[in-house]
């Protein structure tokens, strides 16, 4: 829609206060199956990082687990130094927003009525709007091109509408980390790109973004830093266009491929040949 | 585009949100849902004109003119009596109960995010009938049915929610677990009244159907109390009640303790089922209809637990004025009603092809 015809200023609030996310050995898990061994990881400030990997390397259930959702099993996730297992939950979700895959909204809820629950961790029983939640869920609306849309129900939105209103509750909870578990998947092309240009604001504004993806391309073109995970490991870390290689498409995905150069970008863009066995 | 607010202005006004007033003084503030605010007043009205008809229609028929002052204990002697001794506590026993059935069904749907969720349908109500009708008729104790029943709603749940895995992310298997509890402790009702003496059998069948005749007037003062407390626990949650119709992660996400509000919405609606049950034994559906009533009146911002409290009395007054008017001068039980009324609506829902979210 209006994306294309009115390039979107940044807006809202810079983070004054980055933070710094880390988990040390990070143990995860789901009923005495471990899906996540040992993980040492430190999620750069202020830039976007993407999480990549196959179906079931335990992708989402880090990010679950950076937003308190899984419990760690051994380790710790750290937040400015603190084990995030021990803050007060409400503090914690000042400073870490999610957006889990697959969220659902009760029928008739509007947008502005989405947004206003990220509010929530700022607020109160007796504290239930302040000037400052006025100025949140406003500037979260903004920031994500839905201030035409803002009293609209969610049920009429396009898929790429209703997931930029899903991140803008995100934007509304002003978390120095942002979370998101595979905003993109099930968009097309355009609605795509609506979403992660909005993400690449949320950056600049000095958040930490950590996002899942399930296409590595669009990881390479969208993130500063990539962790490429597989059965519960990280198999390699860094900048796209350092990390990104042929080796590691065949040993992450057991896919042959060709990995190109994007024109424009100059990142990493993998073009699947064939399947071969899984290298690792 | 519209134009955006300059910022510092919605800094200094603080606009509350479309649709709703905010109450401010000093620091504190407020929101109140318009439209649920509203839902709940035009609701209380109606209950208000269904108390007033309640008091006045029956087998001798009083001009409304004469029921309030006879609820003061002025006008004839047959007045006063028919009103204040026969009609009063029975329209407050149908209040409090339709009241905390309303709030134990919209507590249920909105926990287990789905509308069939209610004290019927997860075995709630059949377990406190199974105790309330086992200390009438299979133990011999002082101890009454108001704690038996509590126990028997704690007790179903409990087994549903264990058996389930909890409420949270398996909504779904809350309920089809909850339906089979149900379904044993209905048997072991069954099975008790089988087994006892006619007279005991007798004595406990109000709570094999649901009624409002000549209840306890302890049970429903029990009743009373404990809404007392319920009520104030669902509004202190209310906040968090709107969250947890949304998935999990997003509430642990917005700071939620999930686990603990979930332990005390589950609490609440035992009590509140519970001490139901006991009073007027297992009134079909009511916790169904009353929380959709409510939920269409209030819109879908709010989880309308006054709203449900306020349609549940409603539906339970109706109920009980039909069945003592309709067939007049038998005497249907209100459960009856409202089961002829709710089942046709509860088929209607599992039929309806339209999407099956609280709304």
């Amino acid at each position: 829609m209006s994306t294309l015809e009115a390039p979107r200023p940044t807006r809202g609030d810079t983070v004054a206060d980055p933070a710094d996310l880390v988990t040390e050995a990070l143990d995860l898990g789901y009923d005495g199956t471990r899906v996540v061994h040992a993980l040492d990881l430190r999620l750069p400030p202020g830039q976007v990082t993407a999480i990549v990997g196959p179906n079931g390397c335990g992708k989402s259930t880090l990010l679950g687990a950076l937003a308190r959702v899984h419990e760690a099993q051994g380790g710790a996730v750290l937040l400015d130094g603190r084990d995030l297992a021990t803050l007060r939950p409400r503090d914690a979700a000042r400073r870490i927003g999610l957006l889990p895959q697959q969220a659902a909204a009760p029928d008739g809820l509007t947008v502005r009525d989405l947004v206003r629950y990220g509010r929530h961790p700022h607020q109160g029983l007796l504290r239930q709007w302040s000037p400052e939640d006025a100025a949140a869920v406003h500037g979260a609306l903004a920031a994500a091109d839905l201030l035409d849309l803002a009293d609209r129900p969610l049920d009429q939105l396009s898929g790429g509408q209703r997931q930029r209103a899903w991140i803008a509750m995100v934007v509304a909870q002003q978390t120095a980390v942002v979370l998101l578990d595979e905003p993109t998947s099930a968009l097309d092309l355009g609605h795509q790109l609506e979403v992660l240009e909005l993400v690449a604001d949320l950056a600049a504004q000095g958040r930490t973004v950590v996002l899942v993806l399930h296409d590595l391309s669009t990881a390479c073109r969208h993130a500063d830093h990539l962790v490429a995970m597989r059965d519960g490991r990280v198999v390699a870390e860094g900048p796209p266009a350092d990390v990104v290689t042929a080796g590691l498409v065949r040993e992450l995905y057991g896919v042959e491929a060709a990995v190109l150069r994007d024109p424009t970008s100059g990142t990493p863009v993998v073009c699947p040949v064939r399947r071969v066995a899984a290298t690792g | 585009m519209t134009a955006t607010l300059p910022r510092p202005a919605a800094r200094a006004a603080a606009p509350a949100p479309p649709g709703t007033w905010r109450l401010a003084l000093g620091g504190r503030s407020v929101l109140l849902d318009r439209r649920a605010a509203l839902a709940a007043t035009a609701l209380a009205a109606l209950v208000v004109v269904a108390v007033a008809v309640s008091l006045a229609v029956g087998t001798a028929r009083l001009p409304l003119t004469h029921t309030l002052p006879a609820v003061f204990g002025s006008g004839s002697d047959r007045e006063v009596l028919l009103v204040q001794r026969l009609r009063l506590p029975r329209v407050a026993a149908a209040l409090a109960v339709g009241a905390a059935l309303g709030t134990a069904g919209v507590l249920l749907q909105t926990l287990a995010r789905n509308r069939l969720a209610t004290p019927d349908t997860v075995g709630l109500n059949d377990g406190a009938t199974a105790f309330a009708v086992a200390s009438v008729v299979a133990v011999s104790t002082s101890i009454s049915p108001s704690a038996f029943a509590l126990v028997g709603a704690a007790t179903a749940a409990a087994l549903a929610l264990g058996l389930a895995g909890g409420a949270g992310t398996h909504g779904y298997r809350f309920l089809v677990v909850g339906l089979g509890v149900g379904a044993a402790l209905g048997a072991v009702t069954q099975l008790m009244l089988a087994r006892a003496a006619i007279d005991d059998a007798n004595a406990a069948f109000p709570w094999s159907v649901g009624s409002l005749n000549s209840r306890s007037a302890t049970s429903v003062a029990v009743l009373a109390g404990g809404l007392a407390v319920a009520l104030p626990v669902a509004v202190v949650l209310g906040r968090q009640l709107r969250l947890l119709r949304l998935a999990d992660a997003v509430v642990v996400g917005l700071g939620t303790r999930v686990k603990r509000v979930r332990l005390a919405v589950i609490a609440t609606a035992v009590v509140t089922a519970g001490l139901a049950v006991a009073t007027a034994g297992p009134l079909g559906l009511v916790a169904l209809l009353a929380p959709e009533i409510a939920r269409k009146a209030a819109g879908p911002r709010v989880v309308p637990v006054f709203g449900a409290a306020l349609a549940g009395a409603l539906v339970v007054l109706l109920a009980d004025l039909a069945g003592r008017t309709v067939a007049a001068p038998l005497e249907l039980p209100a459960g009856l009603v409202t089961a002829v009324i709710g089942g046709p609506y509860l088929l209607w829902l599992l039929l309806a092809t339209r999407s099956r979210r609280l709304a």
